[in-house]
């Protein structure tokens, strides 16, 4: 170690070796749901080949994969799969939301639609469009490559305390008494 | 309207003669295409209708098409809350007819499972939208909502924006509902 | 400590026959490696035959029937979209087509042509894309790789016309919202030439390919009558010998005048419906042959001032316009009070929209008639005493669109 701290010349090189690969075989979990998911799979034939960028290996096995794109709409009814799905992943692991309805609910504003799967996960990327082109698409794996290189740190998740929940829900308030029930902890605490 | 050939038209024509004579009493509609909306006026009648156009020569009613319901609130289609439509179609004659029964608030339907196996998930999705139970249904739960889901989403005093998150779903940031521009 | 737990758990032991009970529940939840979209099918599986299953859906359940009463009749056709999302441009124009029925409109001739023609290209490639998510299910990878490169072609063609790949919003209340583009035909007909030649290909790989016929053939089969009682209607009815098609019995727009065959299938198994897919390709490659000949130059709107929307050169330049423009789209179109239903041959059967207005720029109801609801429902009967790969084969030749049945 240097006098001003800053680190020698083996372990920077190391960590950028080791980000390097991380960042050129990211192998995805194509969480495709609905219409993202069609472009999803434009993306990742022939014309638009993500493999070019390490994207080969398209994994269905969570355990195996280490960037899972979220594409199409998650529904409540979905959204404790997706998030089993997420817990499942290994250390380290890397979100792009695909598309609007992943981002935040994209034109379905209603009564069964999670309005962004940052309600349930941290992500790293999000992906605009409805559904992104396959470009866009392969814009936002190049700027997660840079993101992974960087290192820099997973958005953290907005913890809400009680209060905030409750109010967020007063439309339901007085209606289901376990859900504001204080002696249970919050999902995620 | 003229996007239908003549053909179709001639034919769709005999069917609503076939049915103002067979059903006399019922009022019968004529739709946006000139199709025939049959409206029977009880349950009993609704399943011996069925069977009638299933069997007349001149009608052969085969096919389920779709069953549906809408909610009736503001009682424009009659005093009941809910009007069921039964969508038939005949595949010899090409021609479809529309059976519509209105529904007070706590009535129930026979089921026509044991016509069509069709109508076995399309019933489950009226009962699912709109609370409409059916008698004799082999298996009568909801089927695109969760199993906790409390209310109908379908019904007119439902909100579109009334989530229900549930305790295995809570999001960890409940995303804050924005009134929609002009909603009062 | 372990021993502890040995003692304990062999106390709670009550008898084997859990453990020779050869019945085992599987459940194919509703993420899974096939790109069939959110489904789940729970399995009772007694070895590797399936004795029972029941099939869960409403995982992507959004609500778009009740967004139809809270949207506009424009503001909805963009939902009509996200429902076959794989054929988007027949949803649009079948939506459009039901409001049009209340209003009492008839298309110009060129907008029915055109409708035609992105009717047939949609059903080209929802067919693409079902053969080749089958194959690839079944490991077949190089037709998915063949059939996506003419799916790709497809895709700028439809970009051409209207801007966007898969979710068009193409049709208007009363006409379509751009005229075709003026290199239209020439990019058809280079579409039209090298697209038989990559189905032969494909079929070479596979009509004949011994594992595809040993998947294939006498798997799911479904009998005339069954599908009679499912009320299935397109390919997968067609394949079993249903001799169904709504664009000759039934027929809409310039059916007609087109000069188009329906293929229909013997057995109702699987090989029989990737057949009558193959050559319903064939076919509408056929129709749009025609189309791109037939199509006559004229108005593309129809000419009813409370419903056509003005050229944007108008819009920007001229006051009454804008104000026009303004309202068309900000309070929506006056539809009379009425209902109708309409029904189009999609590539998946028979897509229906039930409207009931009772006036207004809203619909009172919007019901859309998915075919893919009764397809699945056919599913769990066709899965019982299948085994579970050749489960995965019929899933596939079913063309399960999850956005359609959940909606």
């Amino acid at each position: 170690m240097s006098k001003d701290g800053s680190a020698g010349f083996i372990p920077t090189t190391l960590e950028y070796a080791v980000k390097w690969a991380q960042k050129n075989s990211l192998w995805p979990f194509t969480f495709g749901t609905s219409c993202c998911g069609i472009e999803l799979m434009s993306t990742l034939s022939g014309t638009y080949d993500l493999a070019r960028f390490g994207a080969e290996v398209v994994r269905f096995s969570p355990r195996q994969a280490d960037m899972l794109i979220v594409a199409g709409t998650i529904t409540t009814k979905m959204s404790p799969v997706l998030r089993q799905v997420y817990d499942q992943m290994l250390e380290p692991k890397w979100v792009v939301a695909m598309g609007a309805c992943s981002s935040s609910g994209g034109i379905f504003d209603t009564y069964s639609v999670l309005q962004g799967i940052d309600e349930i996960m941290p992500v790293d990327i999000y992906v605009p469009g409805c559904p992104p082109i396959p470009e866009g698409l392969i814009h936002a794996i190049l700027k997660l490559q840079d993101v992974v290189q960087s290192g820099s740190d997973r958005p953290k998740m907005h913890r809400l305390t009680r209060a905030e929940a409750n109010d967020a829900m007063s439309f339901r308030k007085g209606t289901d008494e376990s859900l504001f029930d204080d002696s249970k902890p919050l999902r995620g605490q | 309207m003229s996007k239908l050939t003549p053909k179709i038209l001639a034919e769709q024509a005999r069917i609503h003669g076939l049915l103002v004579e067979i059903y006399p009493g019922n009022r019968i509609d004529l739709d946006a295409n000139a199709e025939a909306v049959l409206w029977v006026n009880s349950q009993k009648e609704l399943v011996s209708a069925i069977k009638t156009l299933r069997t007349e020569t001149g009608l052969q009613m085969d096919r389920l098409s779709d069953i549906t319901a809408y909610d009736n609130i503001d009682g424009n289609d009659g005093p009941k809350r809910f009007i069921m439509v039964y969508q038939l179609y005949s595949m010899r004659f090409n021609v479809r007819v529309r059976l519509k029964l209105g529904l007070a608030e706590n009535e129930s339907v026979p089921t026509l499972t044991s016509f069509w196996r069709a109508a076995n998930w399309l019933e489950r999705e009226v009962y699912d939208m709109f609370g409409v139970k059916f008698e004799d249904h082999p298996d009568l739960r909801r089927i695109q909502m969760d199993e906790r889901f409390v209310g109908h989403p379908l019904r007119k005093e439902y909100d579109i924006k009334d989530r229900q998150p549930f305790p295995d779903s809570l999001p960890v940031r409940i995303a804050t509902r924005a009134p929609a521009i002009g909603q009062e | 400590m372990i021993k502890d737990i040995r003692t304990s758990l062999l106390e709670e032991r009550q008898n084997l026959s859990d453990f020779y009970n050869p019945q085992v529940m599987i459940n194919m939840g509703p993420s899974h490696p096939s790109m069939h979209g959110t489904l789940r099918v729970m399995c009772r599986v007694n070895g590797e035959v399936v004795e029972d299953a029941t099939c869960e859906i409403g995982y992507l359940h959004r609500g778009i029937e009740k967004l139809g009463e809270a949207k506009t009749y424009h503001q909805w056709i963009v939902y009509t979209d996200r429902l076959n999302y794989c054929s988007a441009l027949t949803n649009n124009i079948a939506y459009v087509m039901a409001v049009e029925d209340l209003l009492k409109l008839e298309v110009t001739e060129r907008c029915q042509w055109i409708r035609v023609i992105c009717m047939e290209l949609s059903r080209i490639i929802d067919h693409l894309i079902c053969i080749a998510i089958n194959a690839l299910d079944m490991g077949a990878l190089t037709c998915f790789w063949y059939l996506y490169h003419w799916r790709e072609e497809a895709y700028t063609i439809i970009e051409a016309m209207c801007g966007m790949r898969l979710t068009t919003s193409y049709s208007r209340i009363g006409g379509m919202s751009y005229d075709l583009p003026d290199n239209f035909d020439s990019m058809m007909n280079k579409f039209l030439k090298g697209l038989p030649k990559s189905i032969d290909d494909v079929e070479k790989l596979l009509s004949a390919n011994r594992i595809w016929v040993d998947r294939t053939k006498d798997v799911g089969i479904l009998t005339k009558d069954e599908c009679l009682d499912f009320g299935l209607t397109g390919p997968v009815a067609r394949a079993s010998g249903v001799d169904f098609d709504l664009r000759r019995d039934r027929p809409y727009y310039t059916y007609p005048e087109l000069d188009f065959e329906v293929v229909c299938g013997v057995n109702g198994d699987v090989y029989d419906r990737y057949l009558v897919r193959m050559e319903e390709i064939r076919q509408s490659a056929h129709i749009l042959a025609q189309c791109v000949k037939k199509l006559p130059k004229g108005p593309l709107w129809v000419d009813d001032r409370l419903v056509k929307i003005p050229a944007k050169a108008d819009v920007y330049n001229n006051m009454e316009t804008l104000i026009h423009h303004f309202k068309i789209f900000m309070e929506g179109v006056d539809v009379p009070p009425g209902e109708s239903y309409n029904c189009v041959e999609a590539p998946n059967g028979e897509l229906g929209f039930y409207i009931v207005s009772r006036g207004g720029p809203k619909s009172w109801r919007t019901r859309v008639k998915p075919p893919s609801l009764l397809l699945f429902q056919s599913f769990e009967y066709s899965m019982k005493g299948a085994k579970i790969p050749d489960a995965v084969s019929i899933l596939g030749s079913l063309n399960i669109i999850a956005g359609e049945l959940d909606r």
